[in-house]
């Protein structure tokens, strides 16, 4: 068994929880290691009782683990809530000089040290530098990494904390955590919603609107910093409904266009997103799941909206809906989402939840290919234009794909219209030019379905069982199915990357290779599981499902499916 | 008649309705802006009044009821040189679409706002819109209308828009002036027509505005804020008609970091600076 060190930070919201993650994290990078590190906070500025995990690996970590082995809790009052998840072999530390000793419980004079180094807020650094002290990070080290977050006297001040932290550990730790030396790689720290906001400018987008919501926020605030030098304009919309509307009219102008939201703001998009139906204007809506109905767990994560995604806005028309599944995936998907709803002139839903939105990892510039952008619009000579010298924005074609040429086109006009419109975009109501209009928006469903993702197997091709997944759990379902393998329970794995149109030849194929289906979800319902029995008759046996507003942990996967799969064998028998 | 715009669509509208006035005043205005149609983007909403672009030969966005502000907005970021005009009527710009209407005025894009006004929703068949008077009685409010009517010319001046009119369709040279001017202006700039519906609103009807109306005095300063402000109150007893208030601020597209030359459809995405951006996000120590 290689490392695996899972290493817990707890506090209230500005105890500087996140600060003390991040640079556990690129302390892992700096030490030559891989890590994943989740996040868990409540829906407030300050206070509450928040969470960041950061697992160090030496192999790439794909997910989080239930359990910790080193928790340092910032606020003594969590102690009881995150004692029972700690390793019988973690150490546990925490300033309990306010709340008296406690068992297991390291004391650790957090406060103390943290005013010695120039303000009581440094608390957080001064357990970071017990930490490093734990792993075996030189101070050194730790300076480097400081030096790239803060500036000045507050860089000194923040280097004094751990330095005191560390020495303060030293002779009283073991060095039970200590990192065998490892040969530095640089790496990139990257989390799931900056690797879509990254792999949408990569694909080219250059326009970009929202309103805030938790868990779409990090990706208006991706767009915006990393959009601006490639050109991507951004503007805060007044709501989700007028961001939408202003992407699509962004798309019509000639830009590659998206959004990104939640659930609520989402439901909020349905009319304009039928609007893009319609149009046929290109369009890509980042939608950043968290446990509903209505405001729901507004910080927490869920998959609740595959059906909504798939079935949202009125009327018929195409769609594409992705899932991603990892960051480098969120990344790629983001790319293809740009290139692909451009080609097929049809909304693309990229489906991802605040797991991994919040979820960060290490990769490494390999990991997020860079692409050439294939714009797809007429212009001068070759644009179109009938025997009146008219160019037809819907003109009826094979595909039903029509050259798209934007305005300010000299000697032509684009005419777009919500209402059903004849080729030139104006507004009918002639029954026939209807049923030609739907027969053209529906033949984009072929290309459509030619161009699905397949979903990503892994594990033995054929077998007693396997576990089909959608979006972020992939992770979790690719560990999960190693521990069972271990266990001597040998199961396969479906990631499905595409949920619409849906892989229906290639999931039937899959399912029927194997004895027993199970879906894993983070919703009660089982969304995945209608829909694959929707799409391709096939019942699955259950579903292993999550909807407390926390994500799978790899063992809580392996334990529930293995005893799922047991009971669907003995009812066979 | 052969003008520039002129198209050969047939018209939804009924017979005598304000429509086809304001629809003479948009080509006269768009003429004397001497534009191409390829350069010139009607943007509009859902109801009779949103039909008009269809009969016009320009580009056209006719998009959802209540929501051409968002659409026409993005359109004049994502190209600038592209001359953004809406056209659209009382019920999607004050009523479904109020929110876009407030705060595209705080924006302040270069962007011609042309709000058909009857007080009535017209192709629903007679509901009371947000500028319906009080007591007025619609097909959904037997026992007259309760709600104190939406104040656009006051509610612009207060939220500091730079270019407010009104106009009577009736008077096609004078509607066409007020549009023309409201293109020509820096920033968003409303005009607010004054348009009967000759099938549902027997009270607002063109005699009742002919009666109403006077035209805003020559020696009002439109600089003015505070008087511009009164004039807009201005209803019960007669009807201010003209420029009421006209400041110039920096419009939206001049201050927003990034929107510009070149237009969006002609930005590139070069593989070099996509690299450049990754590698920029590299962990690496000295």
């Amino acid at each position: 068994m290689g490392i695996d060190i899972n290493i817990r930070i707890t506090g209230g919201a500005g105890q500087g929880v996140h600060t003390a993650g991040g640079l556990i994290s690129r302390m892992a990078v700096a030490a030559g290691y891989h890590f994943h590190s989740t996040q868990d906070y409540m829906s407030r500025i300050r206070g509450g009782r928040n969470s960041y995990s950061v697992r160090m690996m030496d192999v790439p970590a794909r997910a989080g683990r239930a359990d910790a082995d080193i928790l340092l809790a910032l606020d003594p009052g969590h102690l009881p809530r995150f004692l029972p998840g700690l390793h019988p072999k973690g150490l546990a530390l925490s300033d309990t000089s306010i709340v008296g000793e406690m068992e297991r419980v390291t004391a650790a004079p957090l406060k103390e040290l943290a005013v010695s180094a120039g303000s009581p807020i440094l608390g957080n650094m001064v357990g970071a530098g017990i930490v490093a002290h734990a792993l075996g990070v030189p101070s050194s080290t730790m300076d480097q990494l400081l030096a790239l977050e803060f500036r000045g006297d507050f860089l000194e001040k923040n280097r004094k904390a751990v330095r005191l932290g560390s020495e303060w550990a030293s002779g009283r730790l073991t060095e039970a955590f200590r990192l065998p030396p490892a040969p530095f790689r640089p790496r990139i720290l990257l989390a799931g919603n900056e690797a879509l906001a990254l792999g949408a400018v990569a694909g080219g987008c250059k326009f970009a609107a929202g309103y805030p919501m938790t868990p779409g926020s990090s990706i208006l605030l991706g767009l915006s910093t990393d959009g601006p030098p490639l050109g991507l304009v951004f503007e805060q919309a007044e709501d989700e409904i007028a961001a939408l509307n202003m992407a699509i009219g962004a798309s019509y102008a000639g830009a590659r266009a998206m959004v990104a939201t939640s659930g609520g703001g989402f439901a909020l998009m349905a009319e304009a997103l039928s609007l893009a139906g319609m149009l046929e204007t290109p369009v890509v809506i980042a939608l950043g799941m968290r446990p509903g109905p209505a405001t729901g767990m507004p910080t927490r994560t869920g998959q609740e909206d595959l059906d909504f995604a798939i079935s949202a806005g009125h009327g018929d028309f195409p769609r594409m809906v992705l899932a991603p599944g990892s960051v480098k995936e969120a990344y790629a998907l983001a790319f293809h989402a740009m290139e692909a709803t451009e080609a097929h002139q049809v909304p693309c839903i990229l489906l991802t939840d605040q797991y991994l939105a919040d979820t960060t990892v290490d990769v490494g510039p390999e990991d997020l290919p860079v692409l050439p952008v294939r714009r797809r619009i007429v212009r001068g000579a070759e644009v179109p234009r009938n025997a009146d010298g008219k160019y037809l924005r819907y003109a009826l074609t094979e595909n039903g794909i029509s050259p798209m040429a934007v305005p300010g086109e000299p000697g032509i006009t684009i005419v777009v219209d919500s209402d059903e419109h004849d080729e030139e975009g104006h507004l009918t109501e002639d029954h026939g030019i209807r049923v030609r209009m739907e027969g053209k928006r529906a033949r984009k469903e072929e290309g459509l379905a030619a161009d699905t993702l397949p979903p990503l197997l892994s594990g033995p091709p054929d077998g007693e069982a396997v576990l089909v997944g959608f979006g972020s759990t992939k992770g979790v379902i690719a560990e999960a199915r190693e521990i069972l393998a271990r266990e001597g329970v040998s199961v396969a794995a479906v990631h499905l990357r595409q949920v619409w149109p849906f892989p229906t030849g290639a999931m039937e194929e899959i399912l029927s290779r194997y004895g027993t289906a199970l879906t894993v979800e983070n919703n009660r319902r089982g969304q995945l599981a209608r829909l694959i029995r929707r799409e391709t008759g096939r019942q699955v046996a259950g579903t292993v499902s999550r909807c407390d507003g926390l994500p799978f942990t790899p063992e809580a996967v392996a334990k529930e499916a293995k005893e799922r799969l047991w009971a669907a064998h003995s009812t066979r028998r | 008649m052969g003008g520039a715009f002129d198209t050969a669509v047939e018209s939804a509208w009924c017979p005598g309705c304000g429509n086809f006035s304001i629809l003479n005043a948009v080509k006269k205005a768009l003429e004397r802006t001497g534009k191409g149609k390829h350069e010139i983007v009607l943007v509009s909403g859902i109801g009779q009044a949103a039909k008009l672009p269809h009969y016009v030969d320009a580009n056209v966005f006719n998009g959802l009821h209540g929501r051409a502000l968002p659409a026409a907005l993005a359109i004049k970021m994502a190209n600038p040189s592209l001359e953004v005009v809406v056209t659209s009527g009382d019920g999607d710009l004050y009523g479904e679409g109020g929110n876009h209407f407030v705060h595209n005025i705080r924006r302040n894009p270069d962007i011609a706002l042309f709000v058909h006004d009857n007080q009535v929703y017209g192709l629903t068949k007679g509901q009371p819109s947000p500028t319906s008077d009080p007591g007025w009685t619609g097909s959904l409010q037997r026992s007259g209308v309760i709600s104190g009517p939406f104040p656009p010319l006051t509610v612009a001046i207060a939220l500091g828009c730079g270019f407010v009119a009104r106009a009577l369709a009736s008077d096609v040279e004078h509607t066409a002036e007020m549009m023309y001017q409201a293109i020509a202006h820096k920033g968003f700039a409303l005009v607010d027509i004054l348009q009967p519906c000759v099938s549902f609103n027997k009270k607002n009807t063109y005699e009742w505005y002919r009666k109403m109306a006077y035209r805003v005095p020559q020696d009002h300063d439109p600089s003015d804020r505070q008087r511009a402000f009164a004039l807009s109150l201005e209803w019960e007893e007669r009807i201010p008609v003209g420029v009421l208030y006209r400041k110039e601020r920096p419009a939206f597209e001049e201050v927003h970091p990034g929107v510009g030359d070149p237009p969006l459809h002609a930005r590139q995405t070069p593989e070099d600076a996509i690299r450049a951006l990754i590698r920029k996000r590299v962990l690496d120590l000295p």
